[in-house]
């Protein structure tokens, strides 16, 4: 059983009359890469600022490596590293001096440290950039320097609070990748993010947030078996007539249909061939059938399913 | 750990743009412009040049007033010149503005006529009444007592001054550089800005990087202490270099004790970012809203202080003279200036204890606000 690195227990935080985080608890097991989603103004960054003595609480515990967390917690802010949703670097200074001063705010010892920084700056890929000011990188590679700030210290806990906002792909997927190198190497990782798929590609564990509420919490498998849909059928083809429909809706697992764009929508709720099936009933009639595809869930229906609403906004 | 702080706090120090435009460039280019604005202004100091006068006698030549004007044209550098003409001519030359005033002898007094209202002609007119007024007194005395005239013209010939005067003066006490004060002034007072930054730079609640340093293993308290350092040190060479310029390059005369000068600008340049350091510790607004409070506060002291309108000071201090003690800006132009003017420091140091003292209350005041440990909100 791997060691507990964060436990959150019952945090309340109110801004006023707003409720931020109504009685939260979590924990973080070593070695994971737990997952924060939920969309904008659910939580996710209160709750890292409080987990990092950042914001006061109302009410709660936090605790980090089984010792209470403080503002004053030294020891523990050594182990922890934290890449901001702000691209948090000194603009007057170049790529190699930004991760230098960070890094010697945590590592003392020149030589290590020096070895440090070079080891950040590999893993980030800014060995072009060193002499680089922050003002000439591209939003990608300033999101990189930023995280190369954050780990260059190898902190045991690294937290990263949407590190890929307004990120271009490759950047991202360099971003990813390197989160999961970082696993690899035996750090834990919170990671909160809006962007289900990135938290579905590289969380181990994932808790759903909601107006400061955790909604629900689990393997990303555990979760979609939470929800009664199991896969999406969609088919391109004319309005089907009253008949057919409830034809369809009568086969086994479907549990709703609908007809809306030029689609046929079929949910099906657990087992197996329900294509065939459903593809059968619209040949019998003489359908004239276009694109196909099956859909699986994914954490926006988990969270649609939960919360009655998307997980976030379809221009995010 | 405060080395590492101070080694780049200085860094990046240098290289922020408002630290150079505000606190190098600007007081150069507003020196040189306040040079070439006063220049002019500067060479008309020299008040008691030479001037001409048009002496007509009617009556025929007058040796007494002859001998006494010689006196005054004679020597290396003599106040009056004085040419010596009918009446028609004398009109001429005032109207053509070759002399300031024509003196005419009655025969019983000495009348004057001018063209202008200025020093000269003040000069003239002082001139006459007193000539008048001893020859009414020697005239008196002459038909009184014909034998104390030797002794009444000894005693007018002696210039009794009732008042004693003392000169308390070591430099110069031209008006205009006042200006260079109040400019020296505000140039210590723009370190506002950067001490700002100590603020901002530290607090999670105002900046990005503030938050990441409250993250990490650093105290707060060896942060703080860095930054504010090495913004001491930044505006201590803004300072000095501000003052070299002014006197070594614009030749501001600072008077001989430019040692205190220096001292006097570098404690107003930390009252400066000391300053900047509260108003950024002080409240809950964003940053920017702090930066423009910051230039609104500087640039209200040094208005008041009369870098806008030069008898601003005078006027405060007529009404409401406890802004002048407390208001820096005020303090430390009159700090140069006590340093200008008087012989004696004691004003000076008056002045830089003042300094001193604010520069204290205001760090401990950001110290106390800063250190603050967890924020309501972010």
């Amino acid at each position: 059983m791997a060691d507990t690195v964060v436990r959150i227990d019952s945090l309340v935080k109110r801004y006023k009359d707003l409720i931020a985080l109504d009685h939260l608890s979590l924990e973080i097991k070593e070695g994971e890469v737990f997952g924060l989603l939920g969309p904008n103004g659910s939580g996710k960054t209160t709750t890292i600022n409080c987990l990092l003595s950042l914001l006061a609480f109302d009410k709660g515990e936090i605790e980090i490596f089984g010792r209470k967390m403080t503002p004053t917690a030294y020891d523990i802010k050594r182990e922890i590293g934290i890449i901001m949703q702000n691209v948090a670097v000194f603009e007057e200074l170049n790529v190699y001096d930004n991760i230098n001063y960070f890094c010697g705010l945590y590592i003392t010892d020149k030589e290590q440290r020096k070895q440090y920084v070079e080891d950040a700056v590999r893993f980030v890929g800014l060995e072009d950039f060193r002499k680089f000011y922050p003002r000439k990188l591209s939003g990608g590679l300033l999101r990189r320097l930023n995280i190369a700030c954050g780990i260059a210290h190898k902190p045991k806990l690294i937290i990263l609070d949407e590190p890929t906002v307004a990120v271009d792909p490759q950047s991202r997927n360099r971003i990813l990748e390197g989160i999961e190198e970082l696993n690899r190497n035996g750090a834990t990782i919170i990671y909160t993010s809006h962007y289900m798929e990135e938290v579905e590609q590289i969380c181990t564990r994932i808790a759903i947030m909601d107006k400061g509420h955790k909604v629900a919490e689990g393997t990303k498998e555990e979760l979609k078996k939470m929800i009664k849909n199991t896969e999406t059928i969609s088919i391109e083809v004319k309005e089907p007539s009253g008949e057919i429909m409830d034809q369809v809706g009568s086969q086994p697992h479907v549990y709703l249909t609908e007809y809306t764009d030029g689609k046929l929508k079929v949910y099906c709720s657990g087992g197996k061939h329900n294509l065939i099936r459903i593809l059968g009933v619209l040949q019998e009639h003489d359908m004239h059938i276009g694109r196909v595809y099956s859909e699986l869930p994914t954490l926006n229906d988990v969270f649609l399913e939960i919360t009655g609403k998307a997980l976030r906004d379809k221009e995010d | 750990m405060f080395r590492h702080n101070l080694k780049y706090s200085l860094l990046a120090g240098l290289r922020v743009r408002q630290v150079i435009i505000w606190l190098l460039i600007f007081p150069i280019a507003l020196g040189i412009m306040f040079k070439v604005a006063f220049g002019g202004i500067y060479e008309k100091q020299d008040l008691f040049t030479t001037f001409n006068a048009a002496v007509v006698m009617p009556n025929g030549e007058n040796s007494t007033l002859r001998s006494v004007l010689d006196s005054i044209e004679n020597g290396d550098d003599p106040m009056m010149k004085f040419t010596y003409t009918d009446a028609e001519n004398a009109g001429k030359l005032l109207c053509d503005e070759k002399i300031e005033g024509i003196i005419t002898d009655t025969g019983t007094e000495l009348t004057l006529e001018v063209a202008g209202n200025g020093m000269n002609e003040t000069i003239l007119k002082a001139f006459c009444d007193r000539y008048n007024a001893n020859v009414r007194i020697i005239t008196e005395a002459a038909q009184n007592d014909p034998a104390s005239v030797p002794a009444v013209t000894a005693a007018l010939m002696q210039d009794i001054d009732t008042v004693n005067t003392e000169d308390l003066s070591v430099g110069n006490m031209n008006y205009y550089d006042e200006y260079f004060y109040n400019l020296l002034a505000m140039v210590a007072l723009f370190g506002a800005l950067t001490g700002l930054t100590v603020a901002v730079d530290n607090q999670a609640n105002l900046s990005a990087l503030g938050a990441r340093k409250n993250c990490s293993p650093t105290p707060k308290s060896v942060s703080l202490s860095a930054d504010l350092v090495s913004r001491f040190a930044l505006q201590t060479v803004c300072m000095a270099v501000a003052v070299t310029f002014e006197h070594f390059v614009l030749k501001i005369d600072f008077g001989d004790r430019l040692g205190l000068v220096y001292l006097a600008a570098i404690l107003g340049g930390f009252l400066g970012v000391s300053l900047g350091f509260a108003v950024g510790s002080i409240g809950t607004m964003d940053a920017k809203l702090k930066q423009s409070i910051s230039t609104s506060v500087i640039m209200s002291f040094c208005f008041l202080s009369g870098l806008m309108k030069g008898d601003m000071k005078i006027i405060i201090e007529e009404h409401v003279p406890v802004i002048n003690r407390i208001n820096p800006a005020a303090v430390i132009s009159d700090c140069f200036h006590a340093l200008n003017v008087y012989s004696d420091t004691k004003v000076y140091f008056t002045k830089i204890l003042t300094m001193v003292i604010m520069t204290v209350f205001f760090s401990i005041l950001g110290f106390i606000f800063t250190r603050r440990r967890k924020y309501a909100s972010l």
